[in-house]
């Protein structure tokens, strides 16, 4: 609890007429989404929810439209006042504050990053990313200066002057990204910040955000729909579905073991070998191998130990710091790019190694998620009726319904 | 029950068969049942007499009340008597500075404003606008004009954004005040003058007044829709960074609907113009009381002389104020105070040389000439033309071959069938609720006892939408399908729009004489530019997917207009229809002055006979009439259309 910076539990969002008595009966709370509205015209938005953001961590909300996540990131500043549940930033009860001290929290502890910028198009991008500071009261001079110097931070030398009406979008949003950073907030919130963007400005800011937390280590809040910025910047991943998380783990946990279905056909086309480390792959090592050859650290990714492996020929030795932890070889490889390992699931490892295989051809072209959203699309069109038809026909309607 | 069986041939064909064939029966049903009791109870010809309330009594004893305690009721002592004193103090106090400033000060200023708000292209026409009203004589009248018309936008510009905010801020406020602007909007600008003559007498104050009420509800309606219409991701990004709900006011909202509230501040400043004109019929000074007195004697030349200097300032406003909305923000500040003291410096120098007022010699009369021109219209183009006839042949002939049919057959009609018609084209338009005002609205007409003049008002309104209505449309297509046309129309239009309702009696009377077939014509020339641009404008957007594909199948222009674009475009041609009939009504009502009888004759008489229950019966009966005209020609979509 200690280094938790957001703690949430039993975090309820209803919205509707009489909302309170949705979280209060548990006949009510167990209601499947259509029937709750049905029964009471109430949505939950979010339900039941509950986590901790640990002290510099990058924690992903991730889920398709829908599940509710955009509502719960509004939830923890209560930009949308939450039905019911427990909310502590820092240990201090965020539901209990009172006006003024709520705007403190939203002033000097959070700022948020949002999808649609949320911009002030009269005011130049100086005075845009100051305006967090004017807000708070600071002089002009003084918040122009810190302004001036977050803009360059986000690399909009030079821009000071236009107004964002004249940026382009991911412009746009770096003005955004300094309006939050220039508060120097505990947390960062993101809103699904990048989904307006192009594919290639996405993985720009993708790589800005992955540098400012390398440099600052800020705590961040991110929302995502998309598995592969999850998957990239994810410390710790949330993965909501209908207002609840389904699971919550690192990347590898996500992919390696999906807790149920769901999450197993969302995670289906990820390219195992780019987030599973090695540590997966590996077998203990016999006596004569942990003393001699070729090494990688536990953290390598598959697709490393894949390039170490093919270069020597042969096991490479797993070296924990002068310890050696397991050892790697063909076998172990395969067996988790074509999900073996976590898997029984004969239809999952048949379309595994086909995604697998293909999803190395990607990654050939492109470093980790990146071939994501493609490897996606392809096994949409091609792969799914093919093999798989029974599987994806429940999660296709799932999606649907969403 | 005629009017019944008359109905649905012309509204049943189209889209609207099922829905609208259940309404009428519906309608049929309730007439069967109520209207032989009605018959048995009353006549069946015009409104029983039976059914009238005679307010005249009631409401001549409370004007005489009013008169009597004017001065004692310490109601008009400590609230009415001070508004009087600071608008006429006001007003006076800008009038003198205007003076003061002489007129090289005043169009060195405006042309400075202009300079700095619209660029130097508007400054110079600006110069030339204020020039070209002292070289018509009319210094004196136009300062007198600006000098109401400062302090009434001023007045209306306050009332307006506070009410404007608090229906921008509060739900509850914006439900309670948005159906009564949106009725303020549509009712004649006449129908204002009684009630504050009653309480002020005739004179500044009242003139001042009625123009506030009259102006502010634009800007009142625009600052609201502006404050509701900020972007809610902006919004939650101010509140998400801990902004008070003042510091979200200031810094966001009210920056965020600059565009309306520069719109509104347009819209305010046209209307003000425009009811500042008519006002002289209730003893506002000034330009409109020149044309006013001028065609009470039917001297088109001298209307004229008072006439242009109205239609420049209303370009001069109109243009200024929209370049002040459309941008003009990257303008750095700094201009200003140049602005400023070059335009002191001007006045200056213009009262060191003894010029402060419009030096008498440099005067053109254009009175006598105009007069002349029109002398000789009358004489060679009135009537007797080979051929083509005459102007007031023309006239002639409207009147009897179609405003005097259409005024007999309304005022044979049995009132109850009139309710029935309004009740089916009310509820085939719009909604139940319409059709329930629009008949509350009718029948309170003939409960105040002008139904025949409420009727030959109608009649004139009829005939003046049916023409409007053919030449809006078939220009409005023509301008949608021809890009050169449209080009050419353009500033046309936009000159016409700017145009306050009074300026338009001018020619008309110069052309037809007075009557009744003038203020027709008036109204027609006034509606015609909206209809033709919401005409043109709605179908132009229509889809151009549904066009592509339509186009695709091969049809002819003619099966693209006839089977996808005045389909598509059907909202818009109602919302021109609506326009059309409300800016008609406005016109047609001013006609009193010129001869077309009716309610409006019945306000100016009231006004000048100090007959005030008259006048303020046929107020109301204008009121009637024009929220019913509105909700039997308002489409269902506008409520939501508006609200979003």
């Amino acid at each position: 609890m200690s280094t938790s910076v957001f703690s949430v539990d039993g975090l309820w969002k209803v919205f509707g007429p009489k909302a309170d008595r949705v979280p209060a009966d548990p006949e009510l709370a167990a209601l499947p989404a259509a029937d709750l509205r049905t029964r009471t015209g109430c949505t939950a938005a979010v339900r039941d929810v509950s986590f901790d953001v640990r002290k510099g961590e990058v924690f992903v909300v991730m889920g398709l439209s829908g599940s509710g996540k955009s509502t719960l990131v509004r939830c923890l500043t209560r930009l949308i006042e939450p039905t019911a549940g427990t909310i502590a930033i820092d240990g201090e009860d965020v539901r209990a504050m009172d006006k003024a001290r709520l705007r403190e929290l939203r002033r000097h502890r959070a700022a948020m990053v949002f999808q649609h910028f949320g911009l002030l198009p009269h005011r130049t991008v100086l005075d845009n990313v100051a305006y967090g500071l004017e807000i708070q009261g600071v002089g002009r001079a003084e918040r122009r200066a810190k302004a001036a110097e977050v803009v360059a931070k986000v690399g909009l030398e030079g821009m000071e002057q236009r107004r964002p009406g004249q940026l382009s979008g991911g412009q746009q949003q770096r003005v955004g990204l300094a309006r939050a950073l220039a508060v120097d907030p505990e947390v960062l919130l993101f809103d699904e910040p990048f989904s307006a963007l192009d594919p290639l400005i996405r993985r720009e800011m993708q790589e800005e955000v992955v540098r400012l937390h390398r440099e600052e280590g800020r705590t961040m809040v991110f929302i995502t729909h998309d598995l592969s910025e999850a998957l990239k910047l994810g410390d710790r991943i949330a993965l909501m579905r209908d207002g609840r998380i389904v699971q919550l783990g690192t990347p590898e946990e996500i992919v390696g073991s999906p807790a149920d279905d769901y999450v197993r056909e969302f995670v289906r086309d990820v390219p195992r070998e780019q987030v599973m480390t090695v540590r997966t792959a590996m077998r203990p090592a016999s006596a004569d191998e942990a003393d001699s050859g070729p090494a990688v650290v536990p953290g390598a990714t598959v697709s490393e130990a894949i390039e170490a492996v093919a270069r020597t020929g042969g096991p490479v030795r797993v070296m924990d710091g002068s310890r050696c932890v397991g050892i790697v070889d063909h076998t172990g490889l395969l067996d988790v790019v074509a999900g073996v390992a976590a898997e029984a699931d004969m239809a999952a490892v048949a379309a595994g190694s086909d995604a697998a295989a293909a999803g190395s051809r990607a990654a050939g072209a492109a470093r980790v998620g990146d071939g994501g959203a493609p490897a996606r699309a392809r096994s949409s069109v091609g792969e799914a009726p093919r093999q798989r038809g029974g599987a994806v026909q429940p999660a296709g309607t799932n999606a649907e319904t969403v | 029950m005629a009017t019944i069986t008359a109905t649905p041939p012309r509204t049943l064909p189209g889209a609207l068969k099922h829905p609208a064939a259940r309404k009428l029966l519906l309608l049929a049903l309730a007439a069967a049942i109520l209207v032989p009791l009605a018959n048995a109870r009353w006549t069946s010809g015009t409104w029983p007499t039976a059914l009238t309330i005679d307010l005249t009594q009631p409401l001549t004893n409370v004007s005489d009340w009013i008169i009597d305690n004017r001065d004692s009721h310490p109601l008009f002592l400590y609230f009415f008597g001070h508004i009087s004193n600071a608008v006429v103090l006001s007003v006076r106090a800008v009038y003198l500075t205007l003076l003061t400033i002489g007129w090289t000060g005043v169009t060195a200023l405006g042309a400075l404003v202009a300079w700095r708000v619209a660029g130097v292209k508007l400054a110079l026409g600006t110069a030339a606008a204020f020039l070209a009203c002292g070289l018509l004589g009319m210094w004196v009248p136009t300062m007198q004009t600006l000098a109401l018309m400062v302090v009434a936008v001023l007045a209306s510009v306050v009332v307006g954004a506070l009410l404007g905010l608090a229906a921008g801020l509060s739900d509850r406020m914006d439900r309670a005040l948005r159906p009564v602007l949106d009725t303020m909007q549509v009712l004649p600008a006449f129908a204002y003058l009684l009630p504050v003559v009653l309480v002020f007498g005739i004179g500044v104050p009242a003139a001042v007044l009625a123009t506030v009420v009259y102006a502010a509800p634009p800007m009142a309606r625009l600052t609201a829709l502006g404050l509701r219409g900020a972007d809610k991701g902006v919004l939650e990004a101010v509140e998400s960074l801990g902004a008070t709900a003042r510091q979200r006011l200031l810094t966001a909202r009210v920056p965020l609907a600059r565009k309306e509230l520069l719109l509104g501040l347009n819209q305010t400043i046209m209307m003000a113009l425009s009811m500042a004109v008519i006002a002289s019929v209730i003893g506002a000074g000034g330009l409109g009381d020149r044309v006013y007195q001028a065609l009470a004697s039917v001297d088109v030349g001298a209307a004229l002389a008072a006439g242009i200097p109205i239609v420049l300032l209303a370009v001069v406003l109109d243009r200024v104020t929209a370049a002040a909305g459309n941008g003009g923000t990257e303008h750095p500040r700094a201009g200003w105070p140049y602005a400023l003291a070059a335009a002191l410096a001007v006045a200056v120098a213009g009262r060191l040389l003894g010029r402060t007022d419009w030096p008498g010699s440099w005067t053109l009369n254009i009175a006598e000439p105009v007069n002349r021109a029109v002398d000789w219209m009358t004489a060679h183009l009135y009537s007797g033309v080979p051929v083509v006839g005459g102007t007031a042949d023309w006239a002639g002939h409207f009147t009897t071959w179609v405003l005097d049919p259409v005024r007999d057959g309304l005022q044979w009609l049995p009132w109850w069938s009139v309710l029935l018609v309004v009740a089916a084209l009310a509820w085939l338009i719009g909604t139940w609720r319409t059709a329930l005002t629009a008949v509350l609205a009718m029948a309170a007409i003939g409960v105040l006892g002008v139904w025949e003049p409420a009727l030959d008002t109608l009649s004139q309104v009829l005939a003046a939408v049916a023409v409007t209505l053919v030449l809006g449309f078939a220009t409005g297509i023509a301008a949608a399908r021809s890009d050169r046309f449209e080009r050419l129309l353009r500033p046309v239009l936009d000159v016409f729009q700017t145009m306050p309702q009074f300026v338009y009696l001018i020619p008309v009377v110069a052309l037809f004489g007075v009557g009744r077939a003038p203020a027709v014509a008036a109204a027609v020339v006034y509606a015609l530019p909206a209809v033709v641009r919401i005409t043109a404008q709605g179908l132009r957007q229509v889809d151009p997917a549904a066009m592509e594909s339509a186009r695709s199948l091969g049809a002819t222009s003619g099966q693209q207009l006839r089977q996808v674009q005045l389909p598509l475009a059907r909202p818009a041609l109602l919302l021109a229809l609506n326009q059309g009939v409300v800016l008609v009504l406005a016109v047609v009502i001013i006609g009193g002055l010129v001869g077309a009888g009716a309610l409006g004759y019945d306000v100016v008489f009231g006004l000048a006979q100090g007959d005030l229950a008259t006048g303020l019966v046929a107020g109301a009966a204008i009121v009637c009439l024009g929220l019913m005209l509105d909700r039997v020609t308002q489409p269902t979509g506008r409520r939501a259309k508006k609200g979003a």
